[in-house]
């Protein structure tokens, strides 16, 4: 007998419950409808214990399916009224948004209400793990490394913005769609920056969002009004950055960087996947960020050792997305190519054009660029003044730890 | 061999705001555990209780309904098991999944009359 279930069966499904629910009752009715999915997991999780049935997904589609009738006598006991169920889906019937293609219809239109405009930016993340991927306050809480009644809060406010602003239930059409796709992309990115840069201890955290934001954007590319070159690379980018998310943690849970990582490591059917994709997205005339974030990743997954990186590419590159987009991080990060390449000319130029204050709380990265220009031009003692400058605004240990041992073999080369 | 009885006591999962993933993963336990007591041919029944509950008590026979936020600690489920005393089934409870959600399994014998 089978003993083991498909990994996040029951997130995932409880993504697709809520959504199709909502298409059915509208997003009015979310709580009743979450409470719903809930309990029917719960029923799973408990009358599965003994016996899992044979077709698992297909049971669950079928509960969701019962639940209809229970959401529909609850709302009706609830606000007195049988609410009107032939607004919301139109000319087909509710067995037939229970398809698979209606079932992703539908998580489509609860990703774009997640990535809705009218809600606040870090609002959209938290009610978007938790409506589309599953998630409880608790998992979003340590996976957004946040305090639970935080989350509690982002949701509440995302609710209230969904219910205020009488948000429909819709995929957007026409103008209306490139811009919205932009706030879906830009919340998936974030997401997946959540996962794959986070300090997090626990790397089985970090993966999830990584893989909750590949699926979501692979969700996007199967749909034709949606399948759009900036989102085929920014599937392209999740790919190469994913590939070597094994590689990024060392045994002892620290972090390592790309000098140090071990290459034979990275995953390549998932850098084959991501060169696929990026052959699709530079189809397009115009590139976006993501084609150009793509391309750098690329670039540093195609040099088969941190020697071979060919830093002039990669430098190409981000000139070319902070001309698209510019940021002192970017800046920021050419300088560092510089510096890597011996170009230290062009790197004081670059580091001449950049506040510390731009970066707030992440000055550290700033000084501790500057420390290791310093250092490569072989001013030891201005070197160790800009990493004590960056000792004394970094906050996370992990990294303040990295900065301690930089500092220790400067004194040692000075004294 | 002797029979006993594991009752297991605790919070209802709906009470506890448990995620879909944590659902899958507490059943997928709680399947492995009933597929070993199963394969060593120990297991004899066992059943799931829902949390709704009727109470009737005292000689006016006084009706309550009560949900599980009320009582706190339920009674969720019992499974019965061969074995050859306290010892040995206390060791089968090692497996049970639910002790980190301040749940306890509570081991009877069951009475064997004479004939």
């Amino acid at each position: 007998m089978k003993t083991k279930l498909i990994d996040h069966l029951f997130r995932h499904h409880s993504g697709k419950m809520v959504s199709v629910l909502t298409r059915i009752f509208g997003l009015t009715h979310l709580e009743i409808i979450e409470d719903a999915v809930q309990d029917t997991f719960i029923k799973a999780s408990i009358s599965w214990r003994k016996q899992q049935p044979e077709h698992p997904e297909a049971w669950l589609t079928q509960a969701a399916k019962n639940r209809v009738l229970d959401i529909l006598r609850k709302i009706s006991a609830e606000k007195k009224h049988i609410p009107s169920l032939k607004c919301g889906i139109e000319a087909i019937t509710i067995k037939d948004l229970f398809l698979d293609s209606e079932i992703e219809d539908a998580q489509l239109r609860m990703i774009f209400t997640a990535c809705h405009p009218k809600l606040h930016a870090k609002d959209r993340i938290a009610f978007a793990l938790k409506t589309v991927s599953g998630f409880n306050t608790k998992e979003i809480a340590s996976a957004l490394l946040t305090k639970e009644d935080t989350i509690k809060k982002r949701l509440s406010r995302a609710r209230k913005a969904i219910q205020n602003n009488k948000l429909q239930f819709k995929i957007p059409q026409g103008k209306a769609l490139p811009e919205r796709l932009e706030s879906v992309m830009e919340v998936l990115y974030l997401i997946f920056n959540e996962g794959f840069h986070s300090n997090q201890k626990k790397q089985l955290v970090r993966k999830e969002l990584c893989g909750e934001a590949m699926r979501l954007s692979q969700l996007l590319l199967k749909k034709e009004d949606t399948r759009t070159s900036e989102n085929y690379a920014l599937f392209a980018l999740f790919c190469f950055h994913s590939a070597r998310l094994d590689s990024k943690i060392n045994t002892d849970n620290k972090i390592l960087d790309l000098k140090t990582q071990d290459r034979s490591l990275w995953h390549f059917p998932l850098v084959e996947l991501g060169n696929t994709m990026m052959t699709k997205a530079v189809k397009s005339n115009s590139f976006s960020c993501y084609h150009y974030e793509a391309a750098i990743a690329a670039e540093h997954i195609r040099a088969s050792s941190f020697e071979s990186t060919n830093w002039d590419k990669i430098l190409h590159w981000y000139q070319c997305l902070n001309n698209l987009q510019p940021m002192p991080t970017h800046i920021l990060t050419m300088a560092v190519v510089c510096i890597q390449n011996n170009d230290l000319e062009t790197a004081k130029k670059y580091l001449n054009d950049l506040n510390p204050e731009s970066f707030t709380q992440r000055a550290y990265l700033y000084y501790g660029t500057l420390a290791d220009y310093y250092t490569a031009a072989n001013q030891l003692k201005k070197a160790i003044i800009n990493i004590d400058l960056a000792l004394e605004t970094v906050t996370n240990s992990q990294e303040k730890e990295y900065l301690q041992k930089k500092k220790e073999a400067l004194l040692k080369a000075t004294s | 061999m002797k029979e006993f009885m594991m009752i297991f006591v605790g919070a209802d999962y709906a009470d506890l705001g448990l995620s879909p993933e944590e659902l899958q993963n507490r059943m997928g336990k709680w399947f492995a555990w009933g597929q070993k007591m199963e394969e060593a041919g120990i297991l004899r029944g066992g059943e799931a209780l829902t949390p709704n509950m009727r109470r009737i008590v005292g000689e006016n026979r006084t009706v309550t309904d009560l949900t599980s936020a009320e009582v706190k600690e339920i009674v969720g489920g019992y499974y019965t098991v061969a074995a050859k005393d306290f010892d040995a089934v206390q060791d089968i409870a090692q497996d049970f999944p639910d002790y980190d959600l301040g749940g306890t399994v509570e081991i009877r014998e069951i009475m064997v009359f004479d004939r």
